[in-house]
């Protein structure tokens, strides 16, 4: 039947906690009312391997066939056109597709005892190849940032439906009392998707990702304002709790008594947040092994303040770095960005690894979708060495919760256009993250309009090869 | 969807298991259930509507419903035709025998590969359901059409005494029932504060509720109501639970999320809610307006509605496959908003609940498919005179510079002034000389991608339509009987007022609003392409992008490269070219025509002339100034006319570089000239131009099927009378009686926005999966006086307000809650957390800073810089200033990718969706908003200053109960007010900062953000 928001709401005053750092009981609750599939996974579909999640999103769509699918037969056909029968029917962008080749810009070498294939403009990630699954064969059917970026976050290309960190809040709580369950950090320039990607849509409201800021208060108004002492913030908590209170007592509505539990815990978030920025416990080894600066704005920053995060219980830490849209001299492009990425990427790997944080800790890395075998050049815009948009075909990595690691899985052709070996579509990326928390990604559903949604929507397999 | 075929699962009689075996399973299954016959001898009538349906279509339907495309074993459980068929033997449902039922039978196996529903599609049905559906088909197995297909009929008033009005009545007979006695009457001071939040948004001052508690008139409340409808604030209130449906923004949404113009369309709701426009009215002018008989500037405006769909401005976008988008949205809008359906299920495939088909959905999406999506100009007297003023004091400008440097009489003293009168008379030499007498050209035969080509009255070509990014025209032009040979080719750019931002050009997103981007043109005849050479043009600048307009680019054979006129937009240019050899356009010739860039921008208007002569340029002169030349050249005695005159002088105040500095004046002014204000409108397509709708398979854009006529749902069209077959009689349609549902879904709207929650509270679906109705004969009794008073939607607020019910007290009482938990019998008041706007509305009035100002541009109110500037491009909030600081925030910019974020804390709108119903979240981000944004901070201040100046602040107590008063109405008790005296005391803090401190706090109490 249809669930009943009252009664939603009843479930929350029982367990007298704000959507936010909900615990891990609601959850419960949710599935233990699924009869049929309790089991003794602690209320979850079946035991999880993962407690949480950080996904370093690429956006902007980093090259694949310049940092993980080598494909020689495009030096071959450099400066020449794709044949028609491969281009026929694809849309692009921004070039025709009578485009000619580029051919890979970097030397490519083998790596770790899984000898696997990376580009020489990420050795660090190359010192991890055997913590890693690289998955060559990632597709999606979205040629444009914006829808494509939505799809990867919340399986759908149309704004409006809740993030993977929603859905995951949502279903299993966060284990973070006085932060927030799912938490965005961001680096680089704009960002195409905007914050429909970590919307809860139509997911009751506190299961929004709260994007940090990346300089002053990390979290909008938890500084107390100027010239509130925290002595003067603890009297007017107390004084707005007591006469709540009071009126709880003459009203009986237990969304007051929510709502004292809600100041309590922004109170707590007030006071716990200085202690999260505090980096002084860093040491210098590890500021360095991520290239961190404390008070400048950075991807290693945020790498080191995910894991930071993923210390303290927060459930989905997604770090965005924006800038690797390179329509234009893709080889420049990419040497920025994996200048700005790489160390910190293998950084959060090693020390999630060294602090017994990677067994249970989901790391996934990649982009929207790939970049064109073809060049992109266009005088109106002054493009030349570039790429365009590739849906067909692009690589991601995935490591720790669970994941079979110190292996690549998928296969593109020799142009590196198509998947000819397991294909994983974006939504199977989904169904995969939510297995390794636990959850059965059909049956983590929310009525909504009519009908039950998911984040798989009606798609999605669990890509067995990690599992 | 099953997608293996298992036979174990097609309809097929279980014989395995002999009757009584099965008697003897179901009897463990359901072991507290009475045995043998006696439990379906129960006689107790089943509601096939309240304890059926709701079973079957939870359960069944799925596969077993609508939709044939995912039907199993050729069963129908939603209708009686096919349930209760004879299958040769036997029936899937047998009327009076529940055991002979296969239905029946599959519900009860342990066979796992029978038992239904299969369990990995649905939990099993509880023996409680399978006792329910035994008895029903014991009872005789009679279907009936789901209530809300069933067109509302006046039921009679029950007479219930002490009933104060007809909802108390319905009311009342229930809590009877259900043996609940109805709360009192909430205290004088709460019920005028909820009416005040619930008619206009905002709470009464304390003055207004004193008057109102003094006030012992027996029609003190009625007369309170009457005022406060008729108050311009009712319409701030109203308009925002349309807006939500409307899901109207200020922004495009999706990546770039630019501005859009539609404000004009939320003036027109505003207006319309103010003067009560009846709510038939009010459906077909936004659904329709613009093909009303005589349709006004605002019918048109009204149309806005589903324009306020989003615009995709992504580099490299298909755009019309964001159209297709847009038009989901505006089905799926439709059905939730004037028919209750969740009309969206069936895009992809046939409705898995509700009897609406996959090609019925087609058939609705072709009902709204035909209207082009242009811009309307607003009649502005603002705007309309500020351009009046600059354009004449431009003039006037323009004026005293021709005086002072092309008409005062010389002076040899001033070299400067000669050097300019002799670099006019240049300049008008070279024109005079460089006029050509151009003979347009008209095509025969155009062919385009996409757009619509129609030839005008004036030779040239208009566009209209759909447009995609890369477009080809190809026209084809018949033979030119004079037997001239011609040495040049110009190709006119010109606006038109049905183009974006009046043309040239047809772009609307991405690239400037009427712009064009011609990336190569070729004549040929037959396979023989002529060189042109020696290109030039009047006015050249590209959009996005750092490349070159020039002239030359339109003929270099490189596709990225092109011609545009980017910031002239609604002015007319010129591309010319001359033939490398003189062209005899003595058999069929063709031009093509090639735009292509990232965004679509085919040019809109345009018209191809020919001469002949010495090599010709393209004049900076339009083609009626350069026909006037043209008379003037070839008589060399006659002087030139006035008028051409005065263009010659006003065209070198701009070119020359000698008045350069003279002309930075009226440059800067020009700069300032206001845009017209121009709003999103539909418009309906002239006949014979319409667009076809197709079927999409599984509702992807990439995959159109066969076409589909434009129709109303199959199960709604079996009525007498014709159909509607286009946008306005679809709207029509939709407000009559042949809808079943648009009455009741309309006054249950009402009714949420006073309770907190629907009669049927799945708000924005009646269909099949809604919860039933509470009160099904209250629902029809106000569904069908709403209709046959007139459709007036303040009456109908006004008697839902008039009622016991909405004025009784919403203290909990454990009793009732022990037997309805969620008071959907309304024995207890509403009580429910305000949304964000009435939050800060409500708080701005308390502090006496709210502006009261209807209508207008959405303003920005301050918000943290942030906020903004995580969204794309990072954009900047730029604060308003004064009154528009402080306005209803009805009108607070509505930026779609960063929503205001003290209205996005609470759960406000995005405007990406139509939203039938607000979440009520309750997090500490909130609480960290009320306590610590500059904004509410800001608000306390206001209000310790102003109550400053009333109490005698020295009297710490006065001033307590004074600021409390403001926030929460009711006078505080003396603990209240101890503790905050006490808390005054406490802090450690400034004299002059303590009481904003208090009201800070205050603010943030629960009652402050609830209606009581």
């Amino acid at each position: 039947m249809i669930p009943d928001p009252l009664s939603q709401l009843t479930r929350r005053q029982l367990f007298s906690s704000c959507g936010i750092g909900v615990g891990k009981i609601a959850l419960a609750s949710m599935l233990a009312a699924d009869r049929s599939y309790a089991s003794s996974s602690d209320g979850l579909h079946h035991v999880a391997k993962a407690k949480r999640v950080i996904y370093l999103f690429m956006a902007g769509a980093p090259s694949q066939l310049d940092l993980f699918d080598y494909k020689p037969k495009l030096v071959e056909l450099e400066g020449k056109p794709i044949p028609p029968s491969v281009i026929a029917g694809q849309r692009y962008a921004f070039i025709q597709p009578d485009a000619a080749v580029l051919s890979p810009r970097f030397k490519f070498s083998r790596h770790g005892e899984s000898g696997a294939e990376i580009s020489e403009i990420l050795p660090h990630t190359a010192a991890i190849a055997d913590d890693l699954a690289i998955i060559r064969s990632v597709h999606t059917e979205q040629f444009n940032h914006a829808p494509a970026q939505l799809l990867v976050n919340t399986g759908s290309p149309i704004p409006g439906r809740p993030a993977i960190g929603s859905w995951l809040t949502y279903g299993i709580g966060s284990e973070a009392n006085d932060l927030p369950g799912f938490v965005v950090l961001t680096s680089g320039g704009s960002l195409s998707g905007g914050a429909a990607m970590w919307s809860a849509g139509f997911l009751p409201g506190e299961h929004q990702g709260v994007p940090f800021r990346s300089e002053g208060d990390p979290i909008l108004h938890v500084a107390d304002p100027p010239g509130v002492s925290r002595q003067t913030q603890r009297k007017t908590l107390d004084l707005i709790q007591r006469l709540n209170q009071d009126r709880l007592s003459v009203v009986g509505d237990p969304e007051i008594a929510t709502r004292i539990e809600a100041y309590e815990m922004a109170y707590r978030m007030q006071s716990r947040t200085p202690e999260l920025m505090d980096y002084s416990g860093e040491d210098a080894a590890t500021l360095e092994m991520y290239g961190a600066q404390p008070g400048k704005p950075s991807f290693a920053n945020n790498c080191l303040m995910a894991r930071r995060l993923a210390e303290r219980g927060v459930r989905f830490i997604q770090v965005y770095q924006a800038d690797w849209d390179h329509h234009s001299n893709v080889e420049g492009g990419l040497k920025n960005q994996c200048k700005i990425t790489d160390q910190a990427c293998a950084a959060l790997i090693k020390d999630l690894k060294q602090r017994g944080l990677l067994e249970d800790t989901l790391v996934i890395w990649g982009g929207e979708f790939g970049r064109t075998p073809m060049v992109e050049a266009s005088a109106a815009l002054g493009r030349s060495g570039g790429r365009d948009h590739h849906p067909q075909a692009f690589t991601m990595w995935m490591t720790g919760g669970g994941i079979r690691t110190g292996q690549t899985i998928g296969k593109t052709d020799e142009l590196g256009f198509h998947p000819i070996e397991t294909p994983v579509h974006v939504h199977d990326i989904q169904a995969t993250i939510l297995h390794q928390l636990g959850i059965d990604h059909e049956r983590l559903t929310f009525n909504y309009a009519g009908r039950p949604f998911r984040l798989t929507d009606i798609h999605g397999h669990l890509i067995k090869d990690l599992l | 969807m099953h997608l293996n075929a298992d036979s174990s699962r097609s309809l097929q009689p279980v014989y395995r298991w002999p009757v009584n075996l099965v008697c003897i399973a179901f009897a463990c299954f359901v072991g507290w259930l009475p045995t043998g016959d006696a439990f379906a001898q129960s006689d107790r009538p089943v509601d096939f509507q309240r304890e059926v349906r709701p079973i079957l279509a939870g359960k069944c339907f799925t596969c077993h419903g609508p939709d044939d495309a995912a039907r199993e074993a050729d069963l129908r459980l939603d209708e009686a035709t096919d349930a209760l068929t004879d299958r040769g033997g036997y029936q899937a449902i047998k009327p009076g025998g529940h055991r002979e039922s296969e239905v029946w039978k599959r519900l009860v196996t342990d066979d796992a590969d029978l038992r239904m529903p299969p369990a990995d599609r649905h939990e099993p049905l509880s023996p409680a359901q399978i006792e329910t559906l035994a008895r029903w088909i014991d009872q005789g197995a009679k279907y009936e059409t789901h209530w809300a297909f069933v067109p509302p009929s006046e039921p009679p008033v029950p007479v219930v005494p002490g009933a104060a009005t007809p909802i108390d009545a319905f009311i009342n007979r229930s809590l009877d029932d259900a043996r609940l006695q109805p709360s009192p009457p909430a205290d004088p001071y709460t019920i005028v504060r909820r009416v005040y939040l619930d008619l206009i948004g905002i709470p009464p001052t304390p003055a207004e509720a004193d008057a109102f508690v003094a006030d012992s008139s027996p029609i003190a409340y009625s007369r309170l109501v009457d005022s406060l409808i008729a108050r311009p604030e009712y319409a701030e209130r109203w308009a925002r639970p349309w807006l939500d449906l409307a899901r109207y923004a200020d922004t495009n949404g999706y990546e770039k999320d630019r501005p859009r113009t539609i404000w004009p369309y939320r003036d027109w709701v505003l207006n319309a809610i103010a003067s009560d426009m009846p709510f038939d009215q009010f459906t077909i002018r936004q659904l329709a307006g613009d093909m009303i008989p005589g349709a006004t500037d605002e019918d048109r405006i009204a149309t806005g509605f589903h324009r306020n769909t989003m615009l995709n401005e992504e580099g490299g976008i298909d755009p019309q496959e964001y159209r297709f988008h847009a038009m989901v949205d505006r089905v799926g809008t439709t059905g939730t908003v004037w028919m209750g359906l969740t009309v969206g299920c069936a895009q992809c495939h046939t409705h898995k609940y509700d009897p609406i088909t996959h090609t019925d959905y087609y058939a609705m999406f072709a009902l709204l498919n035909a209207a082009d999506e242009p811009e309307h100009e607003v009649a502005d007297p603002e705007v309309t005179a500020r351009r009046e003023a600059i354009t004449a004091q431009v003039r006037q400008m323009e004026d005293r510079l021709i005086e002072e440097h092309l008409l005062s009489a010389n002076d040899s003293t001033a070299g400067s002034e000669t050097e300019i009168k002799n670099a006019f008379e240049e300049f008008v030499a070279a024109t005079r000389t460089a006029a050509r007498d151009w003979q347009v050209v008209v095509p025969s035969a155009m062919e385009s991608t996409m757009p619509i080509l129609t030839v005008q009255d004036d030779g040239s070509v208009l566009a209209s339509g759909d447009v995609t990014k890369r477009e080809v025209y190809r026209l084809t032009f018949p033979p030119l009987q004079n037997g001239s040979a011609f040495t040049a080719i110009r190709l006119e750019a010109l606006p038109d007022e049905s183009l974006p931002a009046g043309g040239p050009g047809m772009a609307f997103y991405e690239g400037r609003r009427g712009d064009f981007f011609l990336s190569e043109l070729s004549l040929s005849v037959g396979d023989n392409v002529l060189k042109l050479e020696k290109p030039s043009t009047s006015f050249g600048k590209i959009s996005i992008g750092s490349g070159s307009a020039d002239a030359g680019n339109v003929i270099d054979g490189e596709g990225s490269t092109g011609w545009s006129t980017s910031g002239a937009e609604g002015q007319a240019n010129r591309w010319v070219a001359n033939f490398e050899k003189p062209f005899s356009p003595d058999a069929p010739w063709t031009i093509e025509m090639v735009f292509e860039r990232h965004f679509a921008a085919a040019l809109g208007r345009f018209r191809i002339s020919l001469a002949s002569g010495d090599e010709a340029v393209a004049l900076k002169f339009d083609a009626a100034t350069e026909a006037e030349l043209v008379k003037w050249q070839t008589d060399p005695q006659a002087a030139a006319g006035p008028s051409l005159v005065d263009s010659l002088q006003r065209r070198f105040l701009y070119v020359s570089d000698l008045i350069k500095e003279h002309r930075k004046a009226i440059e800067s002014l020009r700069a300032k000239m206001p845009e017209p204000v121009r709003t999103l409108v539909m418009r309906e397509r002239p006949e014979g131009n319409e667009r076809l709708t197709r079927r999409y398979h599984r509702g992807e854009y990439l995959h159109p099927r066969e076409e589909v006529a434009p129709a109303v749902p199959a199960i709604f069209a079996g009525t007498d009378g014709p159909m509607p077959t286009n946008r306005y009689e679809f709207a029509n349609w939709l407000v009559s009686d042949a809808n079943p549902m648009f009455a009741r879904v309309t006054v249950d709207r009402a009714w949420r926005d006073l309770f907190g929650r629907g009669i049927v509270h799945t708000a924005g679906d009646y269909g099949t999966q809604s919860e039933p109705p509470s009160h099904p004969e209250l629902l029809d009794y106000l569904a069908t006086r709403f209709v046959s008073d007139g459709m007036s939607m303040k009456r109908l607020h006004r008697e839902i307000v008039m009622s016991d019910a909405y004025r009784r007290s919403s203290h909990r009482r454990p009793e009732v809650f022990a037997i309805d938990p969620q008071n959907k019998l309304l024995a207890i008041g509403p009580r429910r957390r305000l949304e964000g706007e009435r939050i800060r509305d409500a708080i701005l009035s308390s502090s006496g800073l709210l502006a009261h100002r209807m209508g207008g541009p959405s303003v920005f109110p301050p918000q943290p810089a942030g906020v903004t500037a995580r969204a794309y491009g990072n954009v900047k909030w730029n604060e308003s200033q004064g009154a528009n600081r402080y306005r209803r925030s009805v009108y607070t910019y509505a930026k779609r990718t960063a929503p205001f974020a003290a209205l996005g804390v609470f759960d406000g709108p995005t405007g990406e969706t139509c939203l039938p119903r607000r979440d009520t979240s309750n997090s500490p981000l909130q609480a960290l908003t009320l306590m610590n944004d500059a904004m509410f901070i800001e608000m306390a201040r206001a209000i310790a200053d102003d109550v400053a100046r009333e109490v005698d602040p020295g009297d710490k107590q006065a001033t307590a109960s004074a600021i409390f008063r403001r926030l929460i109405t009711r006078p505080p008790t003396q603990n209240e007010v101890t503790a905050i005296v006490d808390f005054h005391q406490a802090i450690e803090a400034d004299d002059a900062a303590r009481w904003m401190l208090v009201a800070r706090a205050l603010m943030n109490l629960d009652e402050v953000i609830t209606t009581p």
